[in-house]
């Protein structure tokens, strides 16, 4: 019957990365350790990087672009998904281009930033600003317009004004969707910083992962593709356990 | 409050595109610029262009061809790695954590390590459009598979269905259908961007090769009248998915 | 009880009319809903509202607290016309109507809050009617850890809070399971026999139509009217003894039912033909 997949086990996990690494290890090493770079070779090529210093300065880069248009992101989204949400034919035309934008898929639109923005940080930051924004403003603007019917009829039959309304119904109703527009923007941060370190400057974690390409080192890839699963982990899980928090929120 | 209706919404989109258009002209018209803002008649002008030599149809086939190996190849990887995952624990434990990790990596930064390993042909180009999109599948999968519809599943044992396939194929997977349509939307979005990535980092080729391509010849008209097929396709990709979706009410 | 007819009803329903548009658009066909309700409710009575579904019995409910308003039609509230919801009337509603966000002490004083009464004098009236409907050990908990029961007795402690002395119950017990809903019967007619307000009380469930009213308002659908207005005569108070066993108690369901019933098989052969 169904396994029972609630209760969990640290034996298998470990199992199955000891049996991954060493099958790795050996069948890499027997072929060619500098291209199928086995876990041995990733593990000196880490401990380089990070005695030279590269992968943090590169961190640092990258950190610095992904933060600052999230914050942005986060400033202009929300503000202006409450526009769209209360003011709702500002949102009606608007919501088919924001789709078609977010919908596109961004490598293609890197020749565009380049004409608009350059190669530097402001195309960056642009990279990650813009379609972060996009999901956190069309999230907002979805939990403004959703506002459970039958809770605003409660608080018109105690007669609540339009201020208590808003700040009693309206806002707390939304905040589930804020959130998880929050989480979505995060991905699409993280996505955007790393496909303008690789296409425009070769800077930061993106950057590193460029250079081992063009050098053919998969292991120095492979380190910072690991920086980059880890950081990105870190920030979506943290907004997700955020999201859950308000999931009662949305009620029945 | 007032309700708008459907038809009011058609009109002020409408309105809103006329609206769009006729800015985005008048405004290129006045800054002359060609590089950093075509105008929409330039656009259009480039895209019949596209068109007419048969550029555009030709990038959309290799991109679409792409799109459905790759989909193909995700959907059944997603399939039995889901099923897997689902009804095993120690399968579940031990393939979980890796796909996890990929699903929080983003695609473009394997590319690189997919064109040193598996070179830039069109295996290499299906595989990336694989890791972009095997992930939802198979966390859809293994959900779906997971709400175990017992009811059902008692159902059709007592009208004499008999074996855990034929339970597996009668009842578990249609009642996870909704779950596993709504993976593979999010999977055919992906395996767009997927598509993309590899034919823009890899060799050039289909659509994203050719706004790469007149990118980098800084024919901004071009990318532009490249980029909307493509959008358009992601949309209409996700559009019909979702609209089967919606067909199957036993939600 | 001879002069409480003189006194002045607590509400008074005048040719109350509406319609609804079937869809969105503008050329639409329309419905009636409800034509020419007339209906006068004394203080401190309790009424229950009883109709085959699609009698526009929740409509009139509605249109009594001013969620909705009349096509046609006057609802008179203690002498004066209303047409916007007021303090005098408190609405408990099917669904519940907590807010998610705040707990249960919150969602009680929400009304209070509403209205700027000080906060401790707020928490103060609340605390006295969780405590009534049994929720003191759980002031502090949030709606979602609820069992249904508890919610609604949330929602009528929101009501009594208010210091309303008309309470509008649009089917408060029909989402909660049926033992349960036999203790908040019984609750909320204790209540109603040591305050007396006035109730409206909307239900389809026959046994508590009539276990719980001084009247039984039945309606009849297509167009939504007021068929009868059936007294009940039983001894208040009723959890004191069986009344399900009172003969009365089974006249008045017996006329009730056979009424209903023919609706119901009309409605059936309509919708076959």
């Amino acid at each position: 019957m169904l396994a029972n997949l609630k209760k969990p086990s640290i034996w298998l996990p470990l199992l199955s990365l000891v049996i991954v690494f060493g099958g790795w290890e050996i069948v890499g090493r027997s072929i060619n350790p500098l291209l199928f770079a086995p876990p041995s070779v990733v593990a000196a090529q880490f401990s380089e990087l990070v005695t030279s210093g590269e992968l943090a300065e590169a961190a640092q880069i990258t950190m610095k672009a992904l933060f600052l248009g999230y914050a942005l992101a986060v400033l202009a989204g929300i503000p202006f998904g409450i526009v769209m949400g209360a003011w709702d034919r500002f949102g009606d035309i608007l919501q088919p281009y924001l789709y078609a934008i977010f919908a596109t898929p961004r490598v293609v639109v890197v020749p565009l930033i380049v004409v608009w923005f350059g190669i530097g940080f402001e195309a960056r930051l642009f990279l990650v600003f813009f379609w972060s924004a996009i999901a956190i403003s069309v999230n907002t603007a979805q939990g403004v317009r959703h506002a459970r019917p039958d809770l605003v009829e409660v608080a018109h039959s105690f007669q609540a004004s339009r201020l208590q309304m808003a700040r009693h119904v309206l806002i707390p109703g939304a905040i589930p969707f804020v959130v998880a527009g929050l989480r979505i923007g995060a991905e699409r941060a993280i996505v955007g910083v790393i496909i303008g370190e690789m296409f425009l400057q070769i800077v930061g974690l993106g950057g590193v992962i460029a250079s081992g390409s063009s050098e053919l080192l998969p292991a120095k890839m492979l380190c910072a593709v690991a920086v980059i699963a880890v950081m990105g982990t870190i920030i979506v899980t943290a907004l997700d356990m955020l999201e859950r928090r308000f999931q009662s929120w949305k009620g029945a | 409050m007032k309700k708008r209706t459907k038809s009011d919404i058609r009109r002020d989109q409408l309105i809103g595109l006329a609206v769009f258009l006729a800015a985005w002209e008048i405004t290129a018209q006045i800054m002359g610029n060609k590089l950093v803002l075509p105008a929409i008649s330039q656009i259009f002008a480039a895209l019949w262009d596209l068109i007419s030599s048969g550029e555009l149809i030709l990038a959309l086939g290799e991109s679409i061809w792409l799109l459905i190996v790759g989909l193909t190849i995700s959907t059944i990887i997603g399939f039995i790695l889901g099923a897997l995952v689902a009804r095993s624990r120690t399968a579940y434990w031990m393939l979980n954590p890796y796909f996890s990790a990929l699903f929080a990596t983003p695609t473009i930064a394997l590319v690189p390590l997919v064109l040193v390993w598996f070179g830039f042909g069109f295996p290499g180009r299906v595989i990336v459009v694989v890791l972009a999109a095997v992930v939802p599948i198979m966390f859809s999968v293994a959900s779906g598979l997971r709400d175990d519809p017992k009811d059902l599943v008692d159902v059709a044992r007592s009208f004499g269905v008999k074996g855990e396939l034929a339970l597996l194929y009668r009842v578990r997977v249609r009642a996870a259908l909704p779950v596993l349509l709504a993976g593979l939307r999010l999977a055919a979005g992906r395996a767009v961007v997927g598509m993309a990535v590899a034919e823009t980092y890899l060799r050039l080729g289909g659509i994203g090769g050719l706004i790469k391509a007149y990118g980098s010849m800084f024919q901004t008209d071009y990318v532009f009248a490249a980029i909307l097929p493509l959008s358009l396709l992601g949309i209409t990709i996700v559009s019909i998915i979702g609209r089967i979706e919606r067909k199957l009410h036993w939600t | 009880m001879k002069d409480t007819m003189l006194e002045t009803p607590a509400i008074e329903l005048k040719g109350i009319r509406k319609t609804f548009k079937l869809s969105d658009s503008r050329d639409a066909d329309t419905v009636l809903a409800l034509d020419d309700v007339n209906l006068s409710i004394r203080k401190g009575e309790f009424l229950t509202i009883i109709g085959p579904s699609g009698c526009g019995k929740t409509t009139l409910l509605r249109i009594i607290a001013s969620l909705e308003e009349a096509d046609e039609g006057e609802v008179i509230v203690d002498g004066e016309p209303v047409t916007e919801p007021g303090t005098r009337r408190a609405m408990v509603f099917q669904t519940f109507g907590l807010f998610p966000w705040k707990t249960v002490i919150e969602n009680v004083t929400f009304p209070l809050m509403i209205r700027n009464f000080p906060a401790d004098e707020a928490r103060n009236t609340a605390m006295r009617h969780i405590k009534r409907v049994g929720l003191e050990k759980f002031v502090d908990a949030y709606p979602h850890q609820l069992s249904g029961g508890m919610q609604q007795r949330v929602g009528l402690a929101r009501a009594l809070s208010t210091g309303a002395d008309i309470l509008l119950m649009d089917e408060p017990f029909g989402a909660i399971d049926a033992q349960t809903r036999e203790l908040m019967q019984e609750e909320l007619l204790r209540i109603w026999e040591e305050e007396r307000k006035t109730v409206i009380f909307i239900t389809h469930d026959l046994d508590e139509a009539v276990l719980l009213a001084d009247r039984v308002l039945l309606m009849s659908r297509g167009p939504g009217k007021v068929r009868e207005i059936i007294p009940v005569d039983l001894p208040h108070p009723r959890f004191d003894y069986d009344v399900r066993a009172h003969e009365n108690f089974a006249k008045v369901r017996g006329h009730i039912w056979h009424q209903l019933r023919n609706d119901l098989v009309q409605q059936r052969e309509e919708e076959v033909s």
